[in-house]
């Protein structure tokens, strides 16, 4: 096992990376390497796939087994071996699938079809044991030592990435929305990673290709929520229980809180959000279900004390699982690429189980005390007032914006970003959106220039919205992204992350602070190049960095 | 006040401090720990633990619980032990079997009984809807319940046959013992509607979901309970890995649940079942001879090295266990003596 893709990876003077027998996130020595596998067929898929689409020869089903397949494989998603071992053979047979695809639009075209090798040519043993022989065909940093560091962080980055988009486009998906473009950019980064590439020159081009095409997943996605349940709209929120039975429902997948607010109409039967759930809350189509009852508990990592306390059952739809603890072990459920072994999974958006759960179980006896936050400013939201912000911005009453936004997590250093927020000016807005929030978003920030000070505009799924309120921003005051008084303060955790800052950096975003520690897979040499090309900055002490953030936009 | 670190076998730590006037398991539970435990006064086994480090002094206890050579190798008691220093314990179960909430004592109705071959009794019941814990019935499969008759001072101990489920139901397989006094109920009284109290669940018998071995399960008689909840709940989870079942009793007409086993194999392809008799009397197709032969043959003619899990009398466990010395399985077996 060896695997450094999320901030929590192990750090120790020889090096970083998770390689024990269990990773930092609970995972493993045979999960990762049977993820790592599942990984290298893929490529293979991708292989056959790209060479296919040049002949306008495409598959779509596979392409839709590749979002799931790398979303399985991203941090806190899935812990089951056997599940890999499914996924493995069932990889093995889409690649055939490719392959045949390839040979007959080359035959087609009266060409020779190319003889592939690699992950297209790989055979993946049947059985767990002869996979796990194989792992180091597949391992992340398997030719380290004769390319060093840079090469394979940058491979890692583009692999990261990629995982990012693949997870963005699998939530769009799910409700309807596809994009060629973004398949066709999935299928040929597995191509160059099957490739074994070895100049730092064209990873670097391919990790910008995956911005952009993160770009257009998370436009897809915010089409597919928007499409589905209506614009968020600013709303207010309970966040504490009320009494009555009740299901909790965490992760970042609307269409099964949609399925669950459905299954439970006229049961009397409560729901709660918990985690980046939260802005479900601020769609029309969901919060019109009045047992759509309040958001419970903050951030994934608080779960294991907060779900031993719920009383009820806790349906875990993406990515953010933790080990399951014995206090609720046997009422929760995983949903969709989740997954953990001896845990009820939900495969078929049946969720008639999880309402006879909530029904046998006690629920809440008593209501707690009323408590209430604001979420729902989205990007329509925040357009609607742009006037009044431009006013605000244009009279000084507003001197800056600070989008504190990203994934929160367990590690220290993380009260770094409510130690942002709380230092931040009157004067200034602050933007959020992700898990992060939960560290300040029940503070009470007050308002300027008659808007809350504090607008949360969504998951780290919507930072779509925030881009796209940050370049209308800058086509009302006639200036570049980056001329804007907006300063982006970042936390990354995971693989989504690993996108969206590709994103930003594709899109030419500079100045990105980013923490609370670096990613173990970007090497000195490879941070350099992001602090030269991007600007981007590692996050330093929170008042400086808002004096440095003040002082450039001044 | 002495540090006690309990070191459970998926890797987990569980820390709490003892008094050397209280037992270790009484201390546990002071902080809110509570490891499997049964009888409380060392008549059991079902708190043994390995100490690996630190002084340990012990109240009487059963041979039975911990013998002589248990003892010497370290073996120990919770309910029994007083930390005399600080203190280091290996237990045999994952952190998920040690709860950190009081156990529950619930209600419940007997909803039907009916003989399961000559010697045994099926019993099925219905928890009734509580505040605390609505009516659900939670536990892991392979677990066991205490079901106490109320005002009448009996409470025995009892493998669960049936898996976790919403609607509250539980199955137990009892053996009819001559003179026992459940069993006498059983027998004699018992009838649908009869109200009882649960205690529990318990015990750390139960599926090594991390394990990815396949898994044989060796069972005597009503030993077969926690084999049918384990087995049950992989076909409900649609685990695909491979499985065996050696369940055995000594005469034709003491065989039961052949519904049930038929059942699971029918929900779980890859199950293979071997069913024995010990001493066979008419003409007998199957198996001749314990399970845990049965087992010991299909060990020698394979290269697996499965997880294996055996319930049943201590003869057929230590049988068992010694079929598969020198690394041929792990073996999984509820430390359980009647106290």
């Amino acid at each position: 096992m060896f695997c450094y893709q999320c901030e929590q990876t192990y750090r120790s003077e020889e090096g970083a990376g998770c390689a024990s027998a269990k990773g930092m996130c609970g995972k493993d020595a045979a999960t990762a390497d049977l993820q790592d596998i599942l990984l290298h067929v893929c490529e293979g898929i991708g292989q056959y796939l790209t060479r296919a689409r040049a002949l306008s020869a495409t598959d779509a089903e596979a392409d839709r087994f590749i979002l799931f397949a790398f979303f399985t494989t991203l941090t806190n998603v899935n812990f089951n071996a056997a599940k890999f071992v499914q996924l493995i053979q069932e990889a093995a047979q889409i690649r055939d699938r490719a392959r045949a695809l390839y040979e007959k639009a080359a035959r087609d075209a009266a060409k020779l079809p190319e003889t592939l090798h690699g992950p297209a040519a790989f055979v993946p043993a049947a059985d767990m044991n002869g996979l796990l022989a194989q792992a180091g065909e597949a391992a992340v940093r398997k030719d380290a030592a004769i390319l060093g560091d840079d090469v394979v962080g940058l491979r890692a980055l583009v692999l990261y990435g990629l995982k990012g988009v693949c997870a963005y486009a699998h939530h769009a998906r799910v409700l309807g929305e596809e994009r060629d473009a973004i398949y066709a950019a999935v299928e040929h980064a597995l191509d160059l990673l099957a490739r074994n590439p070895k100049e730092l020159g064209p990873l670097l081009d391919e990790a910008l290709a995956l911005g952009h095409a993160n770009f257009a997943a998370m436009e897809a996605l915010d089409a597919a929520n928007t499409g589905a349940f209506g614009m968020p709209e600013p709303t207010n929120v309970r966040v504490t229980p009320i009494k009555g039975k009740a299901i909790l429902v965490s992760g970042h997948d609307m269409k099964d809180l949609h399925a669950i607010l459905e299954a439970t109409k006229g049961t009397g039967v409560n729901v709660y959000t918990h985690g980046e759930l939260l802005p479900a809350h601020s769609y029309p189509k969901l919060k019109a279900y009045p047992h759509l009852a309040g958001n419970y508990g903050g951030a994934w990592q608080d779960q294991q004390k907060e779900f031993a306390e719920f009383p009820g059952p806790i349906v875990m739809t993406s990515n953010c699982l933790i080990e399951p603890q014995p206090r609720y072990r046997g009422r929760i459920f995983t949903a969709g690429p989740v997954g953990w072994a001896g845990v009820r999974h939900i495969a078929d958006e049946d969720f008639s189980q999880v309402v006879q759960a909530a029904l046998a179980l006690p629920g809440f006896t008593a209501d707690a005390e009323e408590k209430r936050i604001t979420v729902g400013f989205g990007r329509a939201a925040v357009l609607g007032v742009a006037d009044k912000v431009i006013d605000a911005v244009k009279s000084g009453a507003i001197r800056h914006f600070f989008m504190i936004g990203g994934c929160d997590g367990a590690a220290p250093g993380r009260n770094y970003y409510s130690d942002f927020a709380d230092a931040t000016p009157d004067d200034t807005v602050i933007l959020t959106l992700g898990c992060g929030k939960y560290r300040f978003n029940k503070h009470d920030f007050g308002t300027v220039g008659g808007l809350p000070r504090l607008l949360d505009m969504g998951q780290c799924n919507d930072a779509y919205s925030a881009l796209v309120v940050a370049t209308k921003l800058s086509e009302a005051f006639g200036v570049g992204v980056n001329e804007l008084p907006l300063s982006l303060i970042v936390s990354w955790f995971e693989q989504k992350a690993a996108a969206v800052l590709l994103t930003l950096l594709a899109l030419g975003v500079r100045n990105v602070r980013l923490g609370p520690t670096l990613p173990a897979f970007l090497t000195p040499a490879l941070v350099d190049v992001l602090v030269g090309k991007f600007g981007v900055l590692p996050v330093g002490e929170a008042q400086a960095d808002i004096d440095a953030a003040l002082a450039r936009a001044a | 006040m002495y540090k006690v670190n309990l070191l459970t076998r998926d890797g987990a730590t569980i820390a709490f401090d003892a008094e050397p006037e209280e037992t270790l398991l009484a201390a546990a539970e002071r902080a809110n720990i509570y490891p499997p435990s049964s009888c409380r006064q060392g008549g059991c086994g079902v708190c043994r633990v390995t100490a690996v480090s630190g002084d340990i002094t012990l109240d009487a206890y059963s041979e039975a619980a911990l013998s002589e050579s248990a003892r010497a190798a370290g073996e120990t008691l919770l309910c029994c032990a007083h930390a005399q220093s600080d203190v280091t314990l290996h237990a045999p179960y994952d952190q998920q079997a040690v709860a950190f909430a009081p156990e529950p004592v619930r209600r419940a109705t007997l909803v039907a009984l009916e003989p399961a071959g000559a010697s045994a009794m099926r019993l099925q019941l219905q928890y009734q809807d509580d505040p605390e814990h609505g009516r659900a019935a939670q536990f892991l499969a392979g677990q066991f319940a205490e079901l106490e008759l109320p005002g009448a001072g009996v409470k025995r101990a009892y493998s669960i046959a049936s898996t976790p489920n919403w609607d509250g139901a539980l199955e137990f397989l009892v053996r009819l013992q001559p003179q026992g006094a459940f069993s006498t109920y059983l027998r004699e009284r018992a009838a649908p509607g009869d109200e009882l109290i649960v205690h529990g669940p318990k015990g750390q018998f139960t599926l090594d979901d991390a394990s990815l071995a396949p898994r044989w399960f060796v069972c005597g008689g009503t030993g077969l309970a926690p084999a049918l909840s384990m087995l049950r709940q992989m076909a409900e989870f649609a685990d695909a890995r491979a499985c065996r079942l050696f369940f055995g009793v000594n005469r034709v007409e003491e065989v039961f649940a052949r519904d049930a086993i038929d059942a699971l194999q029918a929900a779980l392809p890859q199950l293979s079942v071997t069913l024995c008799v010990w001493k066979p009397e008419s003409d007998w197709r199957g198996f001749t001879g314990t399970p845990a032969e049965a087992m010991a043959q299909a060990l020698a003619g394979t290269t697996e090295q499965p997880d294996i899990y055996v319930c049943g009398p201590p003869a057929l466990i230590d049988a068992v266990t010694r079929a598969a010395a020198g690394g041929a399985g792990r073996v999984f077996c509820e430390q359980f003596a009647p106290a």
